[in-house]
């Protein structure tokens, strides 16, 4: 401690003052935390697809909640999509020796080791939202491919299973992106003449996808009967382009989640339809297993959570 | 001279680009068409017209993109609930955007560290302020006054067209015929003659980055503004497409030339492209390979061009 104070005195420089205080600061914090930590709770590590992304925190809000209620200390932290990181954060949670691992996958195939590693460390690992290669010891989440079955049957009953759409597809490639794809087209196949006569990606983006949907009603104009898109956010910005030019009376959009912001606008009657996906489900249904495994009580090996249609007429039950 | 001759390769390259495309499909050349394009590149050209000061002077500025959210997000967060006039979201958006810029600056300046290196670290910090100040979440409802500035239209023109004239004409005339222009070229050019010559090379580059902010914050609040949300992960990768354009319009990223008419010129082309692509129905996975090429094509066409020129 005295030499750091002799360095403090000498340097006559106000950052590293600066710089040396926060590091104390968060140090003394850390130890602090040590001391509280040493009651006997559940341990459960928590590694999460990407913090940037709003489902991905409502789940993890929804963790927090639940770990909240049934007292378990939850240590959270986020993969930033790269499945390497993440398998290292599974590795650092064996090396704390947690009780249970929650995670949620960054890729298939990518984030398969860690479920590997997890299960060779004999520590229960749950996938939440989506899935690996490998099987965890359970899967909390819900079938993407039927979000995009229940988003395209509506559109297909809405204009009667005749007319024209456009997809606005998610980041090409991703797991959530090739599902969705697939459930729209399952229902295209069953309605020969509702026609997909263009598709491009707005790689999940609101303003990208307003813009693609400019570009689609200056080449199409009023040929373009509904809109698919993979996420509210797209959705809403393919309604804000429609509404601008003033045809929004004439098209049908549909996206999937059911943010916050979507469900406002299906409230209003904008965006005529949105799918639910029950982050509040999938994260308390994520925690109860980890409790339940630890405790050793039976669990179900596969919980799957279903997809809801939200519209109009529904509404009342989504929005708090 | 040659930067004459450099910037009319370009505008060449740009017009047969125009021709073609309006040869196979006939809804590109027309106002709507037009109106679109110039308002879907407007945000893309005041990021461009901040880094072509920036790379004038041999710097770089890669958290633009970052920029964009941080100002976006503290844009939203007063522009909602709507209880405060729309000149205070606006006003706070560009000061965010400017104290990074001015943080942008004083770091490159007093640590004599690489401009790259150090707007690589403003924009990891600024994605992650982004996410503190909106937990994470978009921030929607904003008032209609706000909406307004990327939304709305004065006479039948978008309010974004109208700020992109207006600030590519201060721009071109600070860079062309003020005294500071004039230091930013000497600064690119040869920085040791310029110190030589007694003019203050680091007030120069605290200048440049601060504007770049600036104008970053500008663009955070009309990309706001349109999607009518602050989004705190937007903006990803724009630092790209505002370099891009700044070097298809003839800016040397060895700094000391460079144009804003050119960077105009690169900012159109690319969003002629995007238009473009998707007018054509061009597959997503082709789109991405084309834009790549055409960048690639322009500047070569571009060397091509000064050498039989020159």
């Amino acid at each position: 401690m005295a030499i750091d104070f002799i360095i403090i005195l000498t340097m006559k420089n106000l950052y590293s003052i600066l710089f040396i205080s926060i590091f104390f600061f968060f140090s003394c914090n850390k130890s602090n935390k040590a001391e509280n930590g040493s009651d006997k709770k559940i341990k459960v590590g928590v590694t999460m697809l990407s913090m940037q992304n709003e489902f991905i925190v409502n789940i993890s809000d929804e963790m927090s909640k639940k770990a909240e209620e049934l007292d378990v200390e939850l240590i959270t932290v986020d993969a930033e999509h790269q499945p390497l990181k993440q398998i290292e954060q599974v590795e650092s949670f064996i090396a704390q020796k947690v009780d249970v691992i929650i995670m949620n996958p960054c890729e298939v195939e990518a984030s398969s080791p860690a479920v590997t590693k997890a299960l060779t460390a004999k520590i229960p690992i749950i996938n939440v939202n989506s899935a690996t290669t490998i099987q965890p010891t359970a899967f909390v989440g819900s079938n993407d491919v039927e979000s995009g079955r229940i988003a395209m049957n509506f559109i297909a009953e809405k204009l009667g299973g005749k007319g024209n759409i456009v997809m606005i597809h998610g980041f090409m490639g991703q797991a959530a992106q090739i599902q969705r794809e697939q459930g729209a087209k399952e229902i295209l196949k069953k309605y020969p003449n509702l026609k997909l006569i263009s598709h491009q990606t707005g790689e999940w983006d609101r303003a990208k996808s307003m813009d693609l949907m400019q570009n689609w009603i200056q080449s199409y104009g009023t040929k373009i009967n509904a809109v698919f898109a993979q996420n509210d956010e797209m959705g809403l910005g393919a309604l804000k382009a429609l509404q601008d030019a003033g045809l929004k009376d004439k098209v049908i959009v549909v996206s999937i989640d059911a943010i916050a912001d979507a469900l406002q606008a299906v409230k209003k009657g904008t965006l005529d339809a949105t799918v639910f996906q029950n982050a509040k489900q999938q994260g308390a249904g994520a925690i109860e297993t980890a409790v339940k495994i630890v405790k050793g009580q039976p669990y179900e090996k596969e919980l799957m959570i279903p997809f809801q249609l939200v519209t109009k007429e529904n509404i009342g039950k989504f929005l708090k | 001279m040659l930067n004459r001759l450099k910037q009319y390769g370009i505008f060449v390259v740009f017009i047969i680009i125009c021709l073609i495309l309006s040869l196979i499909s006939n809804q590109f050349f027309t106002v709507s068409n037009w109106t679109i394009i110039i308002t879907q590149a407007s945000i893309n050209a005041l990021l461009a017209f901040g880094v072509t000061f920036v790379i004038i002077t041999g710097g770089i500025d890669l958290s633009l993109g970052s920029m964009v959210a941080v100002t976006g997000v503290t844009a939203a967060m007063l522009a909602h609930p709507d209880i405060y006039p729309v000149a205070l979201p606006v006003f706070a958006g560009l000061i965010s955007g400017l104290l990074m810029g001015v943080f942008n600056g004083f770091i490159i300046t007093k640590s004599k560290i690489a401009p790259f290196i150090v707007t690589l670290g403003t924009m990891t910090i600024g994605r992650g302020l982004a996410l503190i100040l909106s937990k994470g979440r978009p921030v929607s409802n904003l008032s209609d006054s706000f909406n307004f500035i990327g939304g709305g239209d004065v006479f039948g023109i978008p309010f974004p067209i109208i700020v992109l004239i207006l600030i590519f004409a201060i721009c071109s005339i600070t860079l062309k015929k003020t005294l500071l222009g004039r230091y930013i070229y000497a600064v690119g050019g040869n920085e040791q003659a310029a110190r030589a010559s007694g003019i203050n090379v680091n007030q120069v580059k605290m200048a440049v980055y601060s504007i770049s902010g600036l104008l970053a914050g500008l663009a955070g609040i009309l990309l706001t503004s349109r999607i009518t949300t602050g989004q705190p992960n937007a903006g990803a990768g724009f630092e790209l497409d505002a370099i891009a354009a700044a070097v298809i319009g003839g800016t040397s990223t060895s700094g000391g030339t460079g144009t804003m008419t050119g960077t105009l010129v690169g900012v159109l082309l690319i969003g002629v492209i995007n238009n473009g692509l998707d007018l054509l129905n061009v597959t997503s996975y082709y789109q991405q390979v084309v834009m790549g090429i055409i960048i690639i094509g322009a500047v070569v066409l571009d060397s091509w061009n000064q050498k039989s020129n020159g």
